[in-house]
C-alpha cells in the first residue's frame, strides 16, 4: 500500500463505496435476467430474447422503463416515509458489501465485526419493509408489512444461531479469519446442520420463495409494495437481488470456503473467482428452488422456525461448543 | 330408491291430483307436483328431510301469473323431481332460505330478474345486478318485448 | 368458533376487499372478507361484475342464434355448455342424432374438459405460488387447443355442435393428434405426480384445509369434483347417461375427506378418466353422417318444457327452456355448478387464514362468468 493520499483510510472507502454502488447495481441487474432465463428454462421457454444477444438488455430497459414512471402517492399516505423507505431498504445492503471477502486482501475494510456488522445491518431491511408497508395506507401492504417483521423476527434466531456455531469454533467474527480458517476443509463439511439452518433461513431472510409471504403476489397482491411504482418498486426490486447476493456471499465465506479452493486445491484460479463461482451457483440454488416450491402458510413457516430450526441450531452450538472445549 | 320415498309422502300430504309424472323425460324429472304457495316450506322441508339438494330455483313470468319452479335432485341416478309453485304477481311466496342455505343466493337471483320478494330471506340485495339496479330483466315487459302468454298457452 | 364470535365483538376487525381485481380470484370476484389479524370471520362474495344477462338474450332470439353464446358462459369449457345447449334443443324438438357424431361431440367435451382441468391445474398452483406447473399445464393445454382448433375453427369460445349433430366432421389428422396427445399425457401424469402430488409443501397448504363435507354439498347444492371429493360417486355422466356414456367404461374418482387435497385428486385422476373416455371413443367412432341433413332452419318445438342435465367440467350443469311453440324460448335459465360452488364458501371461508381462502377458492375452481351469466 502506497503512502499518501492513496493509502489513506478514507480514499479506500470512497473508492471503495463507488465500486460497490456500480457493482452492486450491474450485479442486481444482472441477477434479475438470470432469474428470468433460469425461471424461464425451468418452465419450458426461453425467457427474454428479444433485447440484446439472449435478452442480456432487457433489465436494463426495464430499468429505464421503471425510471420514467410516476411515482404515485396513495391517498392518505404518509408522504415522508413512503418515499423513505425504498432509500432505507437499499443502504443496509450497501454496507453489506463493504466487509465481504472477495478474494485474500481484496475486503474494503477487514473488520474484526465483520459478520455481525452484515447481520446488524441486515435487520434494517425490516424496518425498510415495515415502514413502507404501514406508509403506503393499503391493508395488502400493512398485512405484507406485518408478516415480514413476524419472518424475520422468526428467522434471524436461526440463522445468527448458525452463523455463531461457525464463529465459536474459528474464535473470530472476521471475515478474512473465518475463511483462513477453511483453507483445507469447508465449514459445511464440519457443520453441515448449521450450514443448512443458514441456507433455509437466509432464504427467509430476503423473502424468497417458499418464504416470500410478504410479497405473496397470489394473497397479497404484491404485498408490501403494493402500492410502489417506478423506481420505488425498483429500488425494492433492486435490494432483493443485492441482499441474495449478500446473503449468498456470506453463505459462501461461512461454509463454503470463500476464495478457497476444494480441498485447498485452488487450481492455479484466483481466490475472487472461486468466490463468486460459488457464490453464483447458491443463487442459482435459491432461484431454483424458488420456481420448483409452492408458497408455504404463514403459520406453517413460523411453526418450522419455532418448533424445528431454532431448537435444532440451539442443540448444534451446544454440541459445538462441547467439542471444542475438548479439543 | 329416494324418490319413490319422496313421492310417497308427497302423495301423503298433497293427494294424487297435483302429481304429474313425466315417461318422456323431456323435463328432466321423474315427476313434478303443483303446490299451493303456503304448502312451498312444507314441501321443501320434506325433500331436505329426504335428502335432496336443491339444484335451482327460477321463475317463468307470464301475464296472469309468476310461476316458482323448484328443481330438486339427490345424488341417486335419476332422481330429480319438480315443484312448481304459481305465484301472483302481487304475492310474497315464503323463503327457503332456511331449510337449504344454498337457497338464500338462489332466491336472491330470482328477485333481481322478476322481483319477486321472499318473506323470511333477510338478504334481498342484488346478486347479480348493480346494487342500484331498479328494473327487473327477465320480466316479458322489460326490454325487447316479446311474446307475452298467460299461463294457459303453454301449459294448457 | 366460539373463540371467533367472541372476537366478533371487538373492534379489532377490520374488513378487506379481495377483489374484483386482484390476482387470484380466478375473474371478476370480490369477497369482501372481514378479519382479524390474518383470521376471516366473516365471508361475503360478491358476484356479479361479469353479468351480461345471457337468459335475456335466449329469450330474444331463435335456439340456432343462441348457440354461440352457451360457451360464452363458462369459456373455460365452452364446448361443454355448447354441447348441453344443443342435447336440451334436440331433445325438446325431437332431433335425432347420427352415432358418428355423438361420439365426435363426446371426444370433443372430454378434450375440452381435460384443458379446464389442465387450465384449473395450473392456476391453483399458482395461487400455491408454485409458478412452474402452470406453464407445464398450458404447454399440454395449448396441444388440446390445437387439436380442437382443426376441427372447430377456434381456441376458446367453440360453437361447434349444430341441432343433429356437428358442424364439421373429423379427419386421419385429428384422430392421429389426439391419440398422439394422449400418448403425450401417460408420460405427463408421472411428471406432475412427482412434481406436484407428492410435494410436501403441497400437501400441508391443501389438506384439511376448506373441507366441504356432504351434508354441506348437500346444502348448498355443490356439485362436480366438488362433491365427488367429499365421496358421493354422483356423475351426471353416469346417473343421467346422455350420448354414448353409457357404452364408455370409465371410473368416477371420488376422495373421502372433501378437503382441498380431495379436490385435487379428484380432478387429477378425472383427467385421466377422460384421457380412458376419448381413448374408447376414439377406438369405437363409426363410419357414417356428422350431421342429420333434415334440420329444418327454423324450428319450431312443441310448446312444453325441457330440463337437460350435463356434467360440465364444474360439475351439474342444467339449460331449461320453456317453449311456446316459437322458434326460440320463452324461458331460458342456465342452471351453473360454480354458483351452489361459490356460495358454499360462505361457510367454509370463516375461521381460515387468507393464505387458506386463496387456496379454498382456487381449489373449488370457480369460473366467474359463468355464475354471472
Amino acid at each position: 500500500m502506497s503512502e499518501g493520499l492513496l493509502g489513506s483510510e478514507w480514499f479506500r472507502l470512497i473508492l471503495g463505496l463507488l465500486i460497490v454502488l456500480a457493482f452492486s447495481q450491474l450485479n442486481a441487474l444482472f441477477l434479475v435476467w438470470l432469474e428470468r432465463k433460469v425461471a424461464g428454462h425451468l418452465q419450458l421457454r426461453p425467457g427474454p430474447m428479444e433485447v440484446g444477444p439472449h435478452g442480456l438488455l432487457q433489465t436494463i430497459a426495464d430499468g429505464v422503463k421503471l425510471v420514467g414512471k410516476e411515482l404515485i402517492l396513495p391517498f392518505k399516505a404518509d408522504r415522508k416515509l413512503f418515499f423513505l423507505a425504498p432509500v432505507m431498504v437499499f443502504m443496509p445492503v450497501l454496507v453489506g458489501f463493504l466487509v465481504l471477502p472477495f478474494s485474500r486482501g481484496l475486503i474494503i475494510r477487514d473488520m474484526n465485526v465483520g459478520v455481525l456488522l452484515v447481520f446488524a445491518f441486515s435487520t434494517i431491511t425490516v424496518l425498510a419493509i415495515l415502514t413502507g408497508g404501514w406508509a403506503s395506507n393499503n391493508k395488502y401492504a400493512l398485512l405484507g408489512a406485518v408478516r415480514s417483521v413476524a419472518q424475520n423476527v422468526a428467522y434471524e434466531i436461526p440463522l445468527l444461531l448458525a452463523v455463531l456455531s461457525v464463529v465459536l469454533v474459528v474464535h473470530s467474527l472476521s471475515f478474512a479469519k473465518i475463511v483462513e480458517y477453511q483453507k483445507t476443509v469447508w465449514f459445511i463439511f464440519l457443520q453441515p446442520l448449521a450450514g443448512l439452518i443458514y441456507l433455509i433461513a437466509a432464504t427467509a431472510e430476503t423473502n424468497r420463495a417458499p418464504f416470500d409471504i410478504p410479497e405473496a403476489e397470489s394473497e397479497l397482491v404484491a404485498g408490501f409494495h403494493t402500492e410502489y411504482s417506478g423506481m420505488g418498486f425498483g429500488l425494492f426490486f433492486l435490494a432483493e437481488y443485492t441482499n441474495m447476493f449478500i446473503v449468498c456471499a456470506v453463505a459462501t465465506s461461512l461454509f463454503f470456503g470463500g476464495w478457497n479452493g476444494l480441498f485447498g486445491i485452488s487450481l492455479g484460479i484466483p481466490g475472487v473467482f472461486w468466490f463468486l463461482l460459488k457464490t453464483y451457483f447458491l443463487i442459482f440454488v435459491i432461484m431454483w428452488v424458488r420456481w420448483t416450491f409452492p408458497r408455504v402458510r404463514f403459520d406453517q413457516l413460523m411453526n418450522f422456525s419455532w418448533k424445528v430450526m431454532i431448537p435444532l441450531s440451539l442443540a448444534n452450538i451446544v454440541i459445538t461448543a462441547i467439542v471444542v472445549k475438548i479439543i | 330408491m329416494k324418490i319413490h320415498d319422496i313421492e310417497a309422502r308427497m302423495r301423503g300430504k298433497f293427494g294424487d291430483l297435483p302429481l304429474k309424472r313425466d315417461e318422456t323425460g323431456v323435463t328432466g324429472a321423474s315427476w313434478s307436483i303443483a303446490v299451493p304457495i303456503g304448502d312451498l316450506r312444507d314441501a321443501a322441508t320434506e325433500f331436505n328431510a329426504a335428502g335432496f339438494f336443491l339444484e335451482s330455483i327460477t321463475a317463468l313470468d307470464f301475464e296472469d301469473t309468476f310461476e316458482l319452479v323448484y328443481h330438486f335432485n339427490c345424488f341417486e341416478p335419476g332422481s330429480r323431481a319438480v315443484v312448481r309453485v304459481l305465484c301472483g304477481h302481487d304475492q310474497v311466496p315464503p323463503s327457503i332460505c332456511d331449510i337449504f342455505r344454498g337457497a338464500a343466493w338462489l332466491e336472491r337471483e330470482v328477485h333481481d330478474f322478476f322481483g319477486i320478494t321472499f318473506s323470511g330471506n333477510v338478504d334481498m340485495r342484488a346478486l347479480l345486478l348493480p346494487e342500484d339496479a331498479d328494473y327487473y330483466p327477465l320480466r316479458k315487459t322489460f326490454g325487447k318485448v316479446g311474446a307475452y302468454h298467460k299461463r294457459e298457452v303453454i301449459y294448457g | 368458533m366460539a373463540e371467533l364470535e367472541k372476537i366478533e365483538a371487538s373492534d379489532r376487525v377490520y374488513s378487506l376487499n379481495l377483489g374484483p381485481q386482484h390476482p387470484s380470484t380466478h375473474g371478476v370476484l370480490r369477497i369482501v372478507l372481514d378479519l382479524d389479524g390474518e383470521y376471516i370471520i366473516k365471508a361475503d362474495p360478491v358476484i356479479g361484475y361479469g353479468h351480461r344477462g345471457h337468459e335475456k338474450m335466449g329469450e330474444n332470439r331463435p335456439y340456432k342464434q343462441f348457440l354461440p353464446n352457451t360457451s360464452r358462459m363458462d369459456y373455460l369449457s365452452g364446448m361443454l355448455f355448447n354441447h348441453g345447449f344443443v342435447l336440451a334443443v334436440e331433445k325438446l324438438v325431437g332431433i335425432k342424432v347420427p352415432e358418428r357424431a355423438k361420439y365426435i361431440r363426446v371426444i370433443a367435451s372430454e378434450l375440452n374438459r381435460i384443458s379446464s382441468h389442465l387450465l384449473w391445474f395450473g392456476t391453483y398452483l399458482m395461487d400455491l405460488g408454485g409458478f412452474t406447473p402452470f406453464l407445464y399445464a398450458f404447454d399440454d393445454r395449448e396441444q388440446i387447443l390445437d387439436i380442437l382448433d382443426s376441427i372447430t375453427g377456434s381456441r376458446l369460445t367453440y360453437s361447434y355442435c349444430r341441432f343433429g349433430g356437428v358442424s364439421r366432421d373429423v379427419d386421419l389428422k385429428f384422430i392421429e393428434m389426439t391419440r398422439a396427445f394422449l400418448k403425450r399425457m401417460e408420460k405427463r401424469w408421472a411428471d406432475y405426480d412427482s412434481l406436484v402430488t407428492k410435494n410436501v409443501i403441497f400437501i400441508h397448504r391443501t389438506r384439511d384445509v376448506g373441507v366441504i363435507d356432504r351434508e354441506l354439498a348437500r346444502q348448498y347444492g355443490v356439485t362436480g369434483p366438488n362433491l365427488r371429493a367429499c365421496g358421493v360417486a354422483f356423475d351426471v355422466r353416469r346417473s343421467e347417461p346422455y350420448e354414448v356414456y353409457d357404452r364408455l367404461d370409465f371410473e368416477i374418482p371420488t376422495g373421502t375427506k372433501g378437503d382441498a387435497l380431495d379436490r385435487y385428486d379428484v380432478r387429477f385422476k378425472e383427467m385421466q378418466q377422460s384421457c380412458r373416455i376419448i381413448d374408447q371413443a376414439l377406438d369405437q367412432l363409426p363410419e357414417g353422417e356428422f350431421l342429420t341433413p333434415k334440420v329444418p332452419q327454423k324450428l319450431g318445438p312443441p310448446k312444453g318444457e325441457v330440463y337437460t342435465a350435463f356434467e360440465s367440467a364444474r360439475g351439474l350443469t342444467a339449460y331449461y327452456m320453456v317453449s311456446d311453440g316459437s322458434p326460440g324460448p320463452y324461458r331460458c335459465h342456465i342452471r351453473v355448478p360454480s354458483f351452489g360452488n361459490l356460495n358454499a364458501l360462505n361457510d367454509v371461508l370463516p375461521g381460515t387464514l387468507v393464505a387458506d381462502a386463496i387456496s379454498i377458492l382456487g381449489s373449488i375452481d370457480v369460473v366467474i362468468p359463468e355464475i354471472d351469466r
